[in-house]
């Protein structure tokens, strides 16, 4: 195989750290397996922001809740079948977002009030369903008498794992990789091909304008929000079959990263979403392999890579038209016409 | 039952309440005044506390003729000296006092400053979230990095007023230095926003292009906040870590900064009694639950997670019902209004 040989070469240079063939596939294997996860966990954000122009920090809790349908499904009932766990977090997180934007962002905005209002809603939801998500393991710990506050892995049955060449694809990974694409190719599908799709696109696209050609914007908002919080409850599901253990902390752990892939897409571009999540698996997980081969820097330095790379694209490229923001110098310079 | 301690119990709250006052005053001033969505509070004051903590704890050794990069203050022995020298000699007490919360100012402020810069030409959302994600990455550090004591922190901090001896008293002094804190971070404030700035940042709040249309330097007035704001913050994280004589990194969660949120949010975003009422409110609340909960025993559900569903809720409940909060925003306090209410009053007529 073409890798193989290049990775021969590379050996042969001198004064290369010596990174054998076995640890650089399984690297690469999980930059695949992170950029597909980012990607479920980051692109129902980008498609919720863009239609409903709320900056949704209940995001980390729909991945979390997402995790634990799966999980107490499993540890309550015995469930392995990946497919009904996907099902019923799809239908739970999906009610749960569409609950919220009834509740709380609909009438907000109805009321005129302003995006820093509804963004500060949204961490008052956030800090309320984590802990009513403490509450709900800690009755269901009691009563079943099964730890769910550190749960294992899931082992889910019917899902192959693949050996290519020395490779090894877990069936996490196999998972993982098949709901990526079927989610790329059913939003391209929803969102180009049929009517829900443009009405939603019109929405975010100018709100007011598509109000008076007749979409009926509450419905649209209130799909869209079902989509995005779905979405983010089967990737979720998907955690549960690649984490070593699921906590309540699952989804505040990956907020870093999954905001940052979706600002990387500007909270517009569903394609450059998707380019964010493979820099970000990329840079972290090559990263910190590379600066600990070379510098002995501890791995749990990890989500400093991604900070760094979150500055880097406010400075460089900074998401314009997402939530305000106006582009400045920081310091004036007298005597020069800007 | 042991007897209530009422002066004990009032010198315990009205210290926290004191120290959650400055963080939630300088909150609304960024938030409330300016619309600095600063979701990263925690980051300035654990910035303080560090500082003063380093600070005090290396000092005390050096000064005292014990090397601290031999005998360094996190461990054993370091502590064991710590208890031994620290808070003898008033002078030396005080200075380190002074210089502690000199530098605090300074570190916290700096950094916020600092921080302005990447977040200055995105939105309130992006601000929020990258100062968030700051304090995560700051406890990060701060747990593997070794001369501030890693996981464990830095304890043994030498009490500012120990040499007083008796322990209630010297509390009661650091209570006044405390309320004092909070009096200076109250007037400043006030004076600051009833100023021509106090306009402007107002300005920048309603409407970034139009103050900029005309001729404000909004990236200037955002950065100077937020110095403001921090430095204050990072006094408070000083007083803090004097007040628990230890810090360590699990200290500075977010949970801390949403806290504080929820206190100004309650109060009124843009009045600092507002904010003030907030914190008494929160700060009693906690005290009386830390009384209740251990009288109710082994409980299936953690009052903890209740008090903070209960936190969550109340920010959704008060921004929907009650946007204004408590106390609602009043007009700057200017000259010319003075004038035109005296005019009122007088029944008008004009001069």
């Amino acid at each position: 195989m073409l890798p193989q040989v290049l990775h021969r070469a590379y050996l042969r240079c001198p004064k290369m750290p010596q990174v054998s063939w076995d640890v650089l596939s399984s690297l690469t294997v999980m930059v695949v397996h992170y950029s597909f996860l980012y990607m479920i966990f980051a692109m129902p954000l980008t498609l919720s922001y863009r239609t409903t122009k709320v900056i949704n920090f209940v995001h980390s809790n729909f991945i979390t809740y997402g995790a634990y349908v799966a999980i107490l499904l499993n540890g309550l009932y015995g469930n392995r079948n990946m497919l009904l766990a996907m099902a019923s977090a799809f239908a739970i997180v999906g009610g749960i977002a569409v609950l919220n934007n009834i509740a709380v962002f609909e009438p907000l905005s109805r009321r005129g009030a302003k995006p820093v209002a509804l963004m500060i809603s949204s961490m008052g939801l956030w800090i309320f369903y984590k802990y009513l998500l403490y509450t709900i393991i800690d009755l269901a710990t009691h009563f079943s008498r099964v730890n769910f506050v550190s749960y294992p892995k899931i082992v889910y049955e019917w899902i192959p794992s693949v050996s290519l060449d020395s490779v090894r694809l877990s069936s996490s990974f196999i998972a993982t990789s098949l709901s990526a694409a079927a989610m790329i190719v059913g939003l391209y599908v929803l969102l180009e091909k049929t009517n829900l799709g443009r009405a939603m696109r019109a929405v975010s696209d100018n709100p007011i304008l598509s109000e008076i050609s007749g979409i009926p914007k509450r419905t649209v908002i209130n799909l869209t929000w079902l989509i995005a919080g779905g979405i983010a409850g089967v990737g979720g599901v998907l955690w549960t079959s690649y984490a070593g253990a699921i906590t309540p902390e699952a989804g505040d752990s990956m907020i870093l990263q999954v905001f940052t892939v979706g600002f990387i897409g500007g909270l517009t571009s569903l394609t450059r979403t998707c380019i964010g999540a493979v820099l970000i698996a990329s840079i972290e997980n090559y990263g910190i392999t590379l600066l600990n081969q070379f510098f002995r820097v501890e791995t749990s330095y990890k989500p400093f890579l991604t900070f760094v790379t979150l500055i880097t694209t406010l400075i460089v490229s900074p998401p314009l038209g997402a939530g305000g923001g106006l582009p400045y110098r920081l310091f004036r310079r007298v005597g020069k016409s800007a | 039952m042991p007897e209530f301690d009422l002066i004990g119990f009032l010198v315990q709250w009205l210290t926290v309440f004191g120290l959650y006052s400055i963080l939630a005053i300088t909150l609304n001033l960024e938030a409330g005044f300016a619309g600095l969505t600063n979701f990263g509070k925690v980051v300035f004051y654990g910035i303080g506390a560090y500082v003063g903590a380093t600070l005090t704890t290396y000092l005390t050794l050096y000064l005292n003729n014990v090397d601290p990069f031999e005998c360094p203050p996190y461990s054993i022995d370091g502590i064991v000296k710590l208890i031994e020298l620290g808070g003898k000699s008033p002078s030396l007490s005080i200075g380190l006092l002074a210089l502690s919360l000199l530098a605090a100012f300074i570190a916290a402020g700096s950094v916020g400053f600092l921080l302005t810069y990447p977040i200055l030409r995105v939105g309130p959302a992006f601000v929020g979230f990258t100062l968030l994600s700051f304090g995560e990455l700051m406890r990060i550090f701060l747990r593997h990095y070794e001369p501030v004591g890693g996981s464990k922190g830095l304890a043994a901090i030498p009490r500012p007023f120990g040499w007083v001896g008796d322990p209630r008293l010297s509390s009661f002094i650091f209570l006044l230095l405390v309320l004092g804190l909070v009096a200076l971070t109250y007037i400043a404030m006030n004076k600051l926003t009833n100023s021509p700035m106090g306009r402007m940042l107002r300005a920048v709040r309603d409407d970034e292009i139009a103050a900029l249309c005309l001729g404000k330097h909004v990236p200037g007035i955002k950065a100077l906040t937020l110095f403001i704001g921090s430095g204050f913050s990072g006094m408070a994280g000083a007083l803090m870590a004097y007040y628990f004589t230890s810090v360590n990194p699990d200290m500075f969660v977010p949970a801390v900064t949403f806290n504080v949120w929820a206190m100004v949010i309650l109060g009124g975003m843009g009045n600092f009694t507002g904010s003030i009422i907030g914190v008494a409110l929160f700060t009693l609340m906690d005290r009386l639950l830390a009384f209740i909960t251990p009288a109710l025993g082994v409980a299936v559900i953690s009052p903890d997670y209740i008090r903070w569903m209960f936190v969550g809720l109340l920010i959704v409940v008060v921004l929907l019902f009650m946007p204004k909060g408590l106390l609602a925003e009043r007009p700057l306090k200017t000259p010319a209004l003075d004038e035109a209410r005296k005019l009122l009053v007088e029944g008008g007529g004009g001069a």
